[in-house]
């Protein structure tokens, strides 16, 4: 089967020199859930831009179902939703009239508009408040009307930036079962972009890890945390002076043992963490060394992000607004 | 093309009776100036009946029976042009507002996304013109306010030309601000340019005085000014004229011409403001 998307060696640099997607080359199946994470003006919301023809590439080219958005950027658009990362709601209008207007714009008659709007409101919970003004939706429904606008059009394939900007951990999960779905039911392509690792880690089937315009890594979560971080066991001491490098070092299947600054623990990277527990506690008590905790650390994003980079992962809760506006020229950054 | 025209009509129409006082002020602003300003600077009564002033500024008038008619006629294209100075702020809030980002992302014909806005606009800027002028003819049986007095025939002919005057100023004054709105991207900006047409635009015009009052250099500028242009149509057609250098199509293929000149102005901004970059 054909992918969904494509890229080539995708870039942007704008009038200016500034390079705000260096190269990004990747693959989306269809009916994947896939994620491109990445920390603050890493190039994902200029990469989402030019996928979904908002945004002219300078170098490399891209396909959405085969084809090129430069070339016929009207076919792409028909085939794609879109959720921005800020709300675009008309507040003045309804929800109802919001998807109208989308439903309309996408070359939708009134005939067929209406039943897949009802269905579209009901599917996202908004049926009760759908002929209330926006100006009066919470942010979690605003979020859901920005979906339902995307989807109205039943886009084979739905483009969402940064999501779940600004909503609280429960408006979050409950919006990872529209996307799921979505995708389950209704067999949609999604490709969203996100720095948030836990929304990486728990809704992608795959991601890219993104970083100063250029793809790092590519792969399901699990597998970029099995290639590219290790378990590991922290072992803290009652004595935090003590030097327990030279004890942990010669144990059997120790891959690594790095004090961990400025906290006195000792970090000892393993196969697995869970069995090399009562290994430690033994070393430690044939040592003469009292223990006073041991943790076991799961591979996480944030390792695998720390071992490409060398630098530790930051979510935080702007956004890209300043991308964005880079990318349209608007004047306003902050978010709503 | 036409579902995305007409959607863009609908959205645009829903916005604006969503704010009343849009409507109220199109509504009220044309009426206090022909109550108020209208019923106290009227030339004619700074002059006694039969003194030579009054009769200078009765030739002035080109035929137009009273100051109060000529200045109501003039009322149609300076309601005209208040109405449109706003034409380019829906733009405006859609791109801060991330709407039109929305707007540009649906595979709607660039045309239809402008077409529309542009009908709509121009709508909405056009008739409250003719409801200024129809309550300066209503006035004239109000007991104490001067009323505007057409002559009792004004040909079929003559009632298409002034429509047609009305139709192609309130169009181009929407063309002219809406390009503003697709130009600037801040608020401030917009709002200082319009304020710095809106009089001069206006002044420039023979919409409240005779042309004969102005000084020479002025009367040059008058002449080409669109607003004169739709006011000389206008009143020629209603008022029993004398000494206007042209008949009414001359200056309604001036009028042509200027709309020409500014719809394609905005037609090219607003391809360039919904183009990819």
């Amino acid at each position: 089967m054909s992918d969904a998307i494509g890229t080539e060696a995708l870039g942007k640099t704008y009038p200016g020199g500034v390079e705000a997607v260096a190269d990004v080359t990747l693959s989306v199946r269809p009916g994947e859930i896939y994620g491109f994470l990445g920390p603050n003006g890493a190039g994902k919301t200029t990469t989402i831009s030019m996928l979904t023809t908002l945004l002219r590439p300078t170098h490399g080219a891209a396909w959405v179902e085969g084809i090129d958005v430069t070339l016929r950027p009207e076919e792409v658009r028909r085939r794609i939703g879109l959720v921005f990362q800020r709300s675009t709601a008309d507040e003045t209008l309804t929800g109802r009239e919001n998807l109208e207007v989308a439903a309309g714009l996408n070359g939708l008659s009134p005939r067929e508009s209406r039943p897949r709007i009802r269905e579209v409101l009901s599917r996202l919970d908004l049926t009760d408040a759908a002929d209330r003004k926006a100006s009066t939706y919470s942010g979690g429904m605003l979020r859901r009307l920005e979906i339902a606008a995307g989807i109205v059009h039943d886009p084979s394939i739905l483009f969402l930036d940064e999501p779940t900007l600004g909503l609280d951990p429960q408006g979050r999960a409950g919006f990872w079962e529209y996307i799921r779905d979505l995708r389950g039911n209704h067999g949609v392509t999604i490709f969203l972009t996100t720095h948030y690792l836990e929304e990486a880690d728990r809704l992608c089937d795959r991601l890219s890890i993104l970083d100063h315009g250029k793809v790092l890594a590519t792969g399901t979560p699990s597998a970029l945390k099995e290639t590219l971080a290790r378990d590991a066991v922290v072992v803290r001491t009652s004595d935090p002076s003590r030097d327990l490098r030279p004890v942990l070092e010669r144990l059997p299947g120790v891959l690594a043992v790095e004090a961990v600054p400025g906290d006195g623990a000792t970090r000892v990277e393993v196969v697995r963490a869970e069995s090399f527990v009562p290994v430690v506690v033994r070393a430690c008590d044939a040592a003469g060394i009292e223990i006073a905790s041991v943790a076991t650390r799961k591979p996480s994003l944030d390792e695998v992000f720390l071992s490409m980079t060398g630098r530790e992962y930051r979510e935080e809760s702007e956004g890209n607004h300043r991308e964005f506006a880079a990318a349209f020229g608007s004047g306003r950054h902050g978010g709503r | 093309m036409y579902r995305e025209f007409v959607t863009v009509l609908r959205r645009e129409y829903l916005k604006w009776v969503r704010v009343p006082i849009w409507v109220a002020s199109a509504f009220v602003v044309p009426v206090l100036y022909l109550v108020l300003f209208g019923q106290a600077f009227d030339l004619d009564r700074l002059f006694p009946a039969g003194a030579s002033g009054s009769v200078y500024v009765s030739r002035a008038l080109l035929g137009a029976p009273d100051y109060f008619s000529y200045f109501a006629v003039g009322m149609v294209a300076f309601v005209t042009l208040t109405a449109s100075l706003y034409s380019g702020t829906g733009v405006l809030f859609d791109k801060q507002l991330g709407i039109h980002q929305r707007i540009v992302a649906t595979p709607a014909p660039r045309s239809a996304l402008f077409a529309g806005t542009l009908a709509f606009r121009a709508f909405s800027a056009a008739w409250p013109a003719f409801l200024a002028f129809g309550v300066a003819l209503a006035f004239t049986g109000v007991p104490g306010l001067v009323g505007l007095s057409v002559r009792p025939s004004v040909s079929p002919l003559g009632v298409g030309e002034i429509l047609l005057a009305e139709a192609l100023l309130a169009l181009m004054f929407t063309a002219l601000f809406l390009s503003f709105g697709y130009v600037l991207d801040s608020n401030e900006a917009y709002f200082g340019i319009t304020t710095l047409l809106n009089l001069p635009i206006l002044f420039t015009s023979n919409a409240l005085f005779p042309e004969a009052t102005m000084p020479a250099w002025l009367q040059s500028v008058t002449a080409y000014n669109p607003a004169s242009l739709a006011v000389n149509v206008m009143r020629e057609n209603l008022f029993a004229t004398r000494g206007y250098p042209y008949p009414p199509e001359v200056y309604l293929l001036g009028l042509l011409g200027w709309a020409a000149a500014l719809v394609a102005l905005a037609l090219y901004l607003s391809a360039r403001s919904l183009r990819v970059r």
